[in-house]
């Protein structure tokens, strides 16, 4: 590293102006809108938070948003740990199945939503459509017009849409384990799952924890989805607590409240991912 | 290693059962964008076209604006990619080549900003745009995008700066270059590919937002792709062979760039935390 103490800081000027004015003056404007400072009339309260506490919409949408996030982070990890063990395999034209694995990730989110609506339609959808077809149901189900029917429906559209991303960040993992490792495991006898408990695990762990931990920020904040498959409903039965933000903000126009929820949400990723950011950090920096 | 027969039939049985796992909601996409109306409508649906058509392609090319939509987005993503790559540089610049006061405290702040959910800023950001007449205006989305993208693309950047060198920029400056110089000639040249990378995944990440053109755009002129496709879908009647071919054309692109980076994309959104 060079010297040239303020040589340093014009670089790094523009960037920083950048953040400071559009995400810091935002972050910092819901945080003083939440507690009554900036819009409110009766000066500083935290009037929005004990709201918050007795508002059963909030209830149910947190527990909409840990249900959803809970089932597809565990889809993601388990189904991305099995693709990348698969396509961690020598085996020949393993470069066309790695083209084919990461397929569903490139799709943005909405239109992964609005694709398995789609799907999921009554009348005119796939699903109904196979069920019918091989026997499993006798009449269409209205996936996305039943509130437990409609969670689950879009907890199968992210799960798909995203679990592409986990196996990646687990592919590269496995690729770092020293092939010794498991030579030696096999002088001991030790079988498939053995060496998977034993030596791929344990290796595996440092990515496990980044990929659990980016996985739910992703997945807690995910909106294109869910607004383009459910818009929320039906009722409040899809609403995560983004989609709640967005609906007291700009459709309710409850600035004040919709930005406590917004902090709310922002400090627990910002809890969650503090492990990430601290070895990221100690790393790099 | 010699494997027996059963070895290979389960992995392929396996690899294929993924391919056709992932491969289904796009073939549905497709398939369903070639149906005639009729077929569309009817039911119960029909798994494959019984007859093929390009009408709902030809349909909102012609008739919905897709072709400006396509070209807002292109826009949009465009110069989202170029300025946040053009501010990342300087930055990653700053942070790869300079010991400052504030500078890990300056690094952690772009790393959290990654972590903040975009409903949190997308209100008063709004708010913000309205108070400077800066609503409703491609400008105003850009920047918004560009402040996103941009702690991933320093992120990435300074990392393959690291990998350069210091000694080059000092031999450079020893022949009476100077600090701009060293940046253009000897640094940028050997992080293109990476550069590069970065950029396309700016372009990509402003591509399938959302939230930020739903909140800050409503001049139907001024739509992106995603919001034109989410518009498209009525409250009353969906004509899903206009939509899937709308959604096919949305994904294209995303798709064809990431396939294409896929070495990158590990390190694109988890950052430098990956390498080992």
């Amino acid at each position: 590293m060079l010297g040239e103490k303020w040589t340093g800081y014009w670089f790094v000027l523009p960037g920083t102006i950048m953040l400071a004015v559009i995400l810091g003056f935002p972050a910092v404007t819901a945080i003083l809108e939440s507690v009554g400072l900036v819009g409110g009339k009766g000066g500083a309260s935290l009037a929005n938070y004990t709201r918050l506490l007795g508002d059963t919409q909030f209830h149910a949408t947190t527990w909409n948003t840990l249900v959803f996030v809970v089932a597809v982070v565990t889809f993601h990890l388990v189904m991305g740990l099995a693709v990348a063990l698969l396509l961690n395999l020598d085996v020949p034209g393993r470069w066309v199945f790695r083209v084919l694995a990461i397929l569903p990730w490139t799709m943005p989110d909405v239109i992964g939503g609005l694709v398995f609506r789609s799907l999921f339609d009554t009348l005119t959808g796939g699903v109904n459509a196979v069920g019918m077809m091989l026997g499993l149901m006798q009449e269409p189900k209205d996936w996305l017009g039943s509130p437990s029917w409609a969670l689950f429906s879009v907890i199968m559209a992210e799960s798909w849409r995203g679990y592409p991303y986990v196996m990646l960040i687990l592919l590269a993992g496995l690729q770092s384990i020293p092939r010794d490792q498991y030579e030696a495991a096999a002088i001991d006898g030790a079988g498939w799952w053995t060496s998977l408990f034993h030596v791929t695990l344990p290796n595996l762990k440092p990515m496990i924890v980044i990929a659990l931990v980016l996985d739910i920020v992703w997945e807690c904040r995910l909106f294109g989805m869910i607004y383009g498959m459910t818009g929320g409903g039906p009722g409040d039965a899809t609403q995560n607590l983004s989609l709640m933000v967005y609906k007291q903000y700009f459709q309710f126009f409850d600035t004040a409240y919709a930005s406590s929820v917004a902090v709310v949400l922002a400090a627990v990723l910002l809890v969650v991912a503090l492990p990430y950011m601290r070895s990221t950090l100690r790393k790099e920096a | 290693m010699n494997r027996g027969a059963s070895y290979w039939t389960l992995t392929y049985a396996a690899l294929f059962a993924m391919a056709a796992y992932n491969l289904t909601p796009f073939f549905w996409m497709v398939t369903t964008s070639l149906k005639t109306d009729m077929e569309v409508t009817s039911f119960p649906p029909t798994l494959l076209p019984a007859e093929l058509t390009t009408g709902a392609y030809a349909r909102i090319w012609s008739q919905e604006g897709f072709p400006l939509y396509f070209f807002n987005s292109i826009k949009v993503s465009g110069a989202t990619a170029l300025l946040s790559g053009a501010i990342g540089i300087l930055a990653a610049y700053g942070f790869s080549r300079f010991a400052f006061k504030g500078r890990t405290a300056l690094m952690a702040a772009f790393l959290a900003s990654q972590m903040l959910p975009g409903v949190l800023l997308v209100g008063p950001y709004f708010k913000m745009l309205s108070a400077l007449a800066l609503y409703d205006t491609h400008l105003g989305l850009i920047l918004a995008q560009t402040t996103i993208t941009l702690p991933f693309t320093i992120w990435m950047l300074k990392g393959y700066m690291d990998t350069i060198p210091v000694e080059i920029d000092q031999a450079a400056m020893i022949d009476g270059a100077t600090r701009w110089q060293c940046l253009i000639h000897c640094v940028l040249p050997n992080i293109l590919p990476g550069l590069v990378a970065t950029m396309i995944f700016s372009f990509l990440l402003a591509w399938g937002d959302l939230l930020w053109a739903l909140c800050l755009i409503t001049d139907s002129a001024k739509q992106t792709m995603t919001l034109g496709i989410t518009n498209l879908v009525g409250q009353f009647r969906v004509l899903w062979s206009d939509v899937m071919a709308a959604t096919v054309i949305g994904c294209a692109i995303p798709a064809f760039f990431y396939l294409l980076l896929q070495r990158y994309l590990v390190q694109g959104s988890a950052g430098s935390a990956v390498k080992s």
